[in-house]
């Protein structure tokens, strides 16, 4: 049997050195917000014939658009991102295309958002977020409501949910400054389905440990989190794995529409089946052994370290 | 027991034929549903949010709210874009989905006009005579030349020249601060910037003897004409009960006594005004009309047929701010490159997942993909039949409810191999692992239940249209695996064990 339980530093150790880049260029950086956060114009445009990305970039610079983002999509057209544009200077814009590049030009999408719904989107993810992680919170400390403590497995299994979207949001961000990939209300759909689908796995583990515990199996409960962790190894890999197969065919072959938010749910079920099996259980060890003093001991040696 | 099972396995049978008659083939008309329900980001289409312009004398918002959304609603139906949504989004917001239509200004101004039909005359002094702007344009001039008709005062173009004709100058209004000029967006005017425009005539509301104003909202029909004699492309209007009395009553104030062979007179006018502009400002040449009427003016075929339909919808209770404060077009070849894009995409990932089933759990895999199948077509089933708008985020929320659905399979299976190395039978592990595998399907599943609960409100909030899509389909998908895993694979699996062949299969794939 892996001890899972007995080497839980390492594992938090492990996920620690994963989360902190990402956690610095959160702070540092933030996240690149799209245009559903901050308002202004997207525009998916195909050019017949072909144009080079530079040959774009210098019409638009000529046209006054040299702020423009410009994104290529898997079938050959270009996304871009501008201020908010009124239907006057869309049509300016075209046109101004068409003669610069000398290439026809079809808009396949336009989407123009005001700065007010921008911020408004922002604001609701953030409540939509916050309530999520409440939500889940009360229904797992109602869930294991007959155990000793019921709320510690519920705030368990939300810092192992704060652990995977956190990575996600560190790639992101690291993502927006290397290669400019901005966040939108898909982005916020994507980190909800990771926080539920964390959950989701995280239980199966807590439900076995639960089973055990009433079964009595070991008076030690390190043991009986360890065996249950075992236990329900091989449907933690199988199940993460079906998923990846269906995530990673739609992220290398769907839409462009959704391969962003196909990335944020194929990083969010890795590392949420990983804080499952490693994670989100072995804090219950840790906070059943009251190890706190030794947890900040080990943090300090690993800053040492580093 | 095993009768109950058969019955089950029959019922099951005879649903998943169902299934197959209802989705196949996929754009056939099936139970009052034709074909499945592709949203914007699929077909292309027209997505616009609108915030309404509650700042006017509007009474109360919320009815005035669903007016306009009725009047939207109708609006479109008379131009037949099928499947159009027309919802509210929070206290003062519209949201307008037309999918397929991907023409967005031609989507945006038949929206956005305001289609409000009042008919005026022109204002008289006390001495009868009629009045003009220059009236008004001296500062010293407080209050109205007839005191005694309420309602603001328009001015418009009249010179016949340069396609001006029937424009508005300016609107007049008496306020505190005395009359003040605006244009049709609420702009003041100087009265400096006027004189060009001083004999332009003061139109003022027609009324009917109680004080009434006729306005569109008394019509009854509009259908457009063209004119036998100038063939000018008009439009035949019906009035209603009351609107036949008021327009007679006017008819009776105004009509030319010399009748149709009089001079024409814009003391005998009635003008006709569509948003503040003048249509035209026929002669009353009769005291009575029965109740029918003609709108003439300078429009070609279409323009009459739109004004017709514009005018049957009726007037927007209140004006919506332009530009949209949410707009989106997308074409249709963007929409069907997504589409069989991500269906490719989906189907290769489901593929993947049933030879790993069969890969590692052999003749139970063989089982879960039978129950998969099940899943798959009573899935798309229901969303054909509700109907659920398919999106791209959609299409992608289905496709992960299927790794997601397998996962009870797997949870069941792994029970099952763990009570049968605790010696037990076939027929017990099978029982076992099903009662053992039970709460935690169920608890692991509510997480996503709640995450997806969420997501819609949050999708709902701006009428964002792809995450309430996503959430919808994630939502129905892992509700539907919870009773395919329980209640199918569980009878599949039942019904297998009593042959003597498959048992020997499902042993050895256990062990």
């Amino acid at each position: 049997m892996i001890d899972f339980v007995g080497k839980r530093y390492w594992y938090f150790l492990l996920s620690a050195i994963i989360i902190i880049p990402g956690i610095i260029f959160l702070i540092v950086f933030g996240l690149k917000p799209g245009s559903d956060f901050k308002g202004g114009t997207d525009m998916t445009v195909h050019f017949t014939p072909n144009i080079e990305q530079n040959q774009l970039r210098q019409s638009l610079t000529s046209l006054g658009y040299g702020d423009a983002v410009i994104q290529t999509t898997g079938q050959g057209d270009f996304i871009l991102r501008l201020p908010e544009t009124t239907t006057a200077d869309k049509q300016k814009l075209t046109d101004g295309l068409t003669a610069a590049t000398g290439s026809n030009i079809t808009v396949r999408d336009f989407a123009s958002i005001s700065a007010t719904v921008a911020s408004e989107t922002a604001r609701y993810a953030i409540i939509a977020v916050i309530v999520a992680a409440l939500g889940i919170l009360l229904y797992i400390t109602w869930a294991f409501r007959k155990m000793p403590n019921p709320l510690r497995w519920g705030i368990c299994a939300v810092i192992a949910l704060m652990h995977d979207i956190l990575l996600v949001a560190g790639i992101f961000s690291i993502l927006g400054y290397f290669a400019g990939v901005e966040i939108d209300a898909l982005f916020i759909t994507g980190m909800l389905t990771v926080a539920g689908y964390s959950v989701h796995d995280t239980i199966v583990v807590f439900d076995r440990i639960r089973e055990n515990l009433t079964k009595g199996i070991s008076k030690n409960f390190e043991q009986v989190v360890n065996y249950s962790i075992s236990q329900t190894l091989a449907r933690s890999f199988n199940t993460s794995l079906t998923v990846l197969f269906v995530l990673l065919a739609l992220f290398l072959l769907g839409g462009s529409t959704i391969h962003y938010f196909t990335l944020v749910l194929l990083i969010g079920v890795t590392t949420g089946t990983y804080s499952s099996v490693c994670n989100a259980s072995q804090l219950l060890v840790v906070w059943e052994n009251k190890e706190w003093g030794r947890f900040i001991g080990i943090k300090k040696s690993t800053t040492v370290k580093a | 027991m095993s009768r109950r099972n058969n019955l089950v396995l029959l019922i099951i049978i005879v649903i998943f034929g169902i299934t197959l008659w209802v989705l196949f083939p996929i754009d056939s008309s099936r139970l009052g549903r034709d074909g499945m329900r592709l949203g914007l980001d699929l077909v292309g289409g027209v997505h616009l949010v609108y915030q309404a312009d509650l700042s006017g004398n509007v009474s109360d918002p919320q009815a005035s709210m669903d007016r306009t959304l009725l009047t939207i609603q109708k609006r479109i139906d008379a131009f037949g874009v099928t499947e159009p949504v027309i919802q509210q989004l929070g206290s003062d917001r519209i949201m307008v989905e037309l999918p397929g239509f991907t023409d967005i200004e031609a989507a945006k101004s038949l929206v956005e006009q305001t289609g409000f039909l009042e008919f005026r005359e022109i204002e008289r002094n006390t001495a009868g005579k009629l009045a003009y702007l220059s009236d008004y344009l001296s500062e010293n001039v407080t209050g109205y030349v007839d005191g005694t008709k309420a309602g603001n005062r328009l001015f418009v173009d009249m010179s016949s020249g340069a396609n001006k004709y029937g424009e508005l100058v300016a609107i007049m209004t008496l306020t505190d601060k005395g009359l003040v000029f605006t244009s049709s967006n609420g702009t003041v005017i100087d009265r400096a910037s006027l004189k060009n425009y001083s004999s332009t005539s003061s139109w003022i509301p027609a009324r009917g003897d109680d004080g009434t104003a006729l306005t569109g909202a008394f019509l009854s029909d509009a259908q457009p004409n063209v004119n036998s004699t100038t063939s000018q492309p008009e439009i035949d209007i019906k009035w209603n009960d009351i609107g036949a009395i008021i327009f007679d009553q006017i008819a009776a104030r105004l009509h030319n006594p010399a009748g149709t062979g009089g001079a024409y007179s814009l003391e005998y006018a009635l003008g006709i005004v569509l948003d503040n502009n003048l249509l035209s400002a026929p002669q009353m040449t009769s005291a009575s009309y029965g109740g029918k009427g003609t709108i003439s003016g300078s429009f070609t075929v279409s323009e009459a047929q739109d004004l017709a339909n514009l005018l049957k919808s009726g007037s927007l209770p209140m004006p919506l701010i332009k530009p949209p404060i949410y707009e989106e077009s997308v074409s249709a070849t963007l929409g069907t490159d997504s589409l069989s894009s991500s269906l490719r995409a989906g189907l290769i990932g489901i593929a993947l997942v049933m030879l790993f089933m069969i890969a590692y759990y052999q003749s139970l895999g063989v089982v879960a993909v039978a129950a998969l199948l099940v899943y798959g077509a009573l899935s798309l089933t229901i969303f054909k039949l509700i109907p659920i708008t398919l999106t791209l985020p959609g299409i992608a929320g289905f496709i992960i409810s299927v790794g997601m659905a397998v996962d009870a399979n797997v949870l069941i299976f792994e029970r099952m191999k763990e009570e049968m190395k605790l010696g037990r039978t076939l027929e017990a592990g099978v029982l076992e692992g099903f009662r053992r595998a039970w709460p935690s399907i169920r608890d692991s599943n509510v997480s996503t239940f709640i995450t997806c609960i969420i997501l819609y409100w949050f999708g709902n909030t701006f009428g964002a249209f792809m995450v309430k899509g996503f959430a919808l389909t994630l939502f129905l998908g892992v509700a539907v695996s919870m009773f395919s895993a329980i209640v199918v694979t569980r009878t599949f699996l039942t019904a297998l064990i009593r042959t003597n062949f498959a048992k020997r299969l499902l042993i050895g794939s256990v062990k």
